[in-house]
């Protein structure tokens, strides 16, 4: 039995951190995100977590990241400005191996800019949310019930891949408030993913924490149970401690990239195809956008338009043989990209396609509103 | 069929609730209702507009259509005149008259009826937050857009306890000028 609310995208984002385990939230507010941390602080007492409103956003991830450390799903949630203060320590997360959400409810850029607005200007710097090299994973909801899925899906792939998950909202997603369908509990519960343990024929004394395959993650023991291990962000060999050894070093990094490529397809792809099948336009669109769009789409139709739309949900990695595919089958000035950004995601899209949608773009912190897509596509000739 | 209102004021007046009031009721109803809101960044005083959308299918861009508003509610002028050229041609407005003046031109375009729910949320019920609830009712009895009892009863559920008593007579005298407004007609220039 599905579940139905009223809600908004953000408390969305809270009520599936909590149904997917989450049970340690570490963040500072700032809008248009803090009904998160607030719904946060409301829900984890109740199942016996812990919240934590820090003195800032660094010490937000850093609290986070310790008690992912120590064994517990944890969450820590921003916008924009946030994201830029949490950099450094989402790379120790990447490069230690740290399971964490990061929910960024993407408001006007850059700095403080347009703090009640809506944006999507994060979209690369979810790509490479920090220095150094590394393969980042982000999801990002296009309606209010994937608010909850999308995070749930986020706590499972972050234990699954030990790496961070950002999960990318923005303020319209965020902040409406309307009917969602969720998936039953049980099921949530049933496919929850819990962070994998070392083998215990194993001595514990003997147990090496990066000590796997070159295309695995490390299996880091959850803190207190006897074992004996190092946590570092300098490059590290098996047993965690910091080395320069040139074959080590190399190895760690490509083995950070390895583990999510080899789960790209099985793990990560996710997208939407909207009235794609006999559609001759398409916008090519994600998050919030695609409500204008999936209505244009609509609109169209009923005048007889053969148009669909076509919406990743994992931006990060991107779903490299999908959009190769729809570049077979619609040229690129058919392909309407609308983005809140003066252009970012659709520079991937063109390095897949080898070709450049049509774009449509905006960045003062409105929306884009189904009757400006209208207007481009009739310039695009449909 | 799809019905798209508008409240606007300034941040601090409390018209969110009033909207989320109006989606969840029509959800209840079986439909579908959503409620996006836009406001600055000032904490108070900024203009804030509160877009409601209800109809019987799925609605999907959450915010209203410019040019097809059915009916808007405000009680500032600068969000007044920032927002107005939202409303359809014939649509119809409230205006709180302390707060907000429409000129003659949009008396002409708009079925303009100014209703001073501020005073009457200050003076009448005894509380001027109760004035998103006195703004509800008006909303309900000018636009019949969905069923006044399903509303009244979202609203008693959503405030808080201690309040009901009072919230149910601003919805009451809500009502009531709305009806009396409507008698007497709309502004005439």
């Amino acid at each position: 039995m599905a579940r139905e609310v009223i809600s908004s995208g953000n408390e969305l984002a809270a009520k599936a951190a909590i149904d997917a385990g989450c049970r340690f939230f570490g963040g500072y507010p700032i809008t248009p995100s803090s009904e998160v941390a607030h719904e946060m602080s409301v829900l984890l007492p109740k199942v016996g977590g812990k919240f934590i409103q820090m003195e800032d956003e660094i010490a937000g991830i850093c609290v986070a990241l310790g008690a992912s450390m120590s064994g517990v799903k944890s969450m820590t949630n921003t916008s924009g400005p946030g994201m830029s203060l949490k950099a450094e320590q989402i790379g120790l997360g990447f490069v230690a191996e740290v399971p964490l959400v990061i929910t960024n409810v993407m408001r006007g850029g850059p700095s403080t800019g347009l703090p009640t607005r809506v944006q999507q200007g994060d979209v690369m710097m979810s790509r490479y949310p920090t220095h150094g090299d590394y393969k980042s994973v982000t999801f990002c909801p296009g309606n209010l019930s994937e608010c909850y899925t999308e995070v749930v899906r986020a706590f499972n792939v972050a234990e699954e891949l030990m790496t961070p998950v950002i999960v990318l909202l923005d303020e319209t997603i965020g902040h409406m408030v309307g009917k969602a369908v969720l998936p039953d509990l049980e099921e949530v519960e049933a496919n929850t993913v819990n962070r994998a343990q070392p083998d215990p024929n194993i001595p514990k004394n003997e147990f090496l924490p990066y000590d796997v395959p070159s295309d695995k993650p490390a299996v880091l023991p959850k803190f207190f149970q006897g074992y004996h291990y190092h946590v570092t962000g300098l490059h590290h060999g098996p047993t965690g401690f910091p080395t320069e050894d040139a074959v080590l070093c190399q190895n760690l990094i490509e083995r950070l990239h390895r583990k999510i490529d080899v789960r790209r397809k099985d793990l990560l792809d996710s997208w939407e195809e909207y009235m794609l099948d006999d559609a001759e336009y398409m916008i090519f669109c994600y998050g919030s956008v695609s409500l204008a769009a999936r209505e244009v789409v609509d609109r169209l139709r009923s005048e007889g338009k053969k148009i669909g739309m076509f919406r990743p949900k994992t931006l990060w990695p991107s779903p490299e043989e999908k959009i190769a595919e729809l570049a077979q089958r619609f040229p690129a000035e058919k392909i309407l990209m609308p983005e809140l950004n003066m252009g970012q995601y659709i520079n991937e899209v063109e390095r897949i396609m080898k070709q450049r949608p049509v774009a449509l773009n905006k960045a003062n912190g409105r929306p884009i509103s189904p009757t400006e897509m209208i207007e481009k596509l009739k310039e695009m000739g449909i | 069929m799809r019905y798209q209102l508008r409240f606007t004021g300034v941040g601090g007046q409390g018209v969110l609730l009033a909207g989320e009031i109006l989606a969840t009721a029509k959800i209840k109803q079986g439909g579908y209702g959503v409620k996006a809101a836009t406001y600055t960044s000032q904490v108070r005083g900024g203009p804030t507009k509160v877009d409601i959308i209800l109809d019987d299918n799925e609605i999907l861009y959450p915010y209203a259509n410019e040019g097809e508003i059915d009916y808007m509610l405000s009680t500032a002028q600068v969000s007044y005149d920032q927002f107005k050229s939202g409303v359809k041609p014939g649509g119809r407005i409230v205006v709180e008259p302390n707060l907000a003046t429409p000129s003659n031109e949009d008396i002409q375009k708009w079925e303009i009826y100014e209703i001073p729910l501020i005073t009457i949320a200050k003076e009448e019920v005894g509380n001027v937050v109760t004035q998103s609830v006195v703004a509800l009712g008006i909303t309900v009895e000018m636009t019949k857009c969905i069923d006044r009892d399903l509303v009244y009863e979202t609203m008693i559920s959503k405030v808080p306890a201690k309040v009901v008593e009072l919230n149910k007579k601003a919805f009451e005298l809500g009502e009531k000028y709305a009806r009396e407004a409507l008698e007497k007609g709309p502004l005439k220039v």
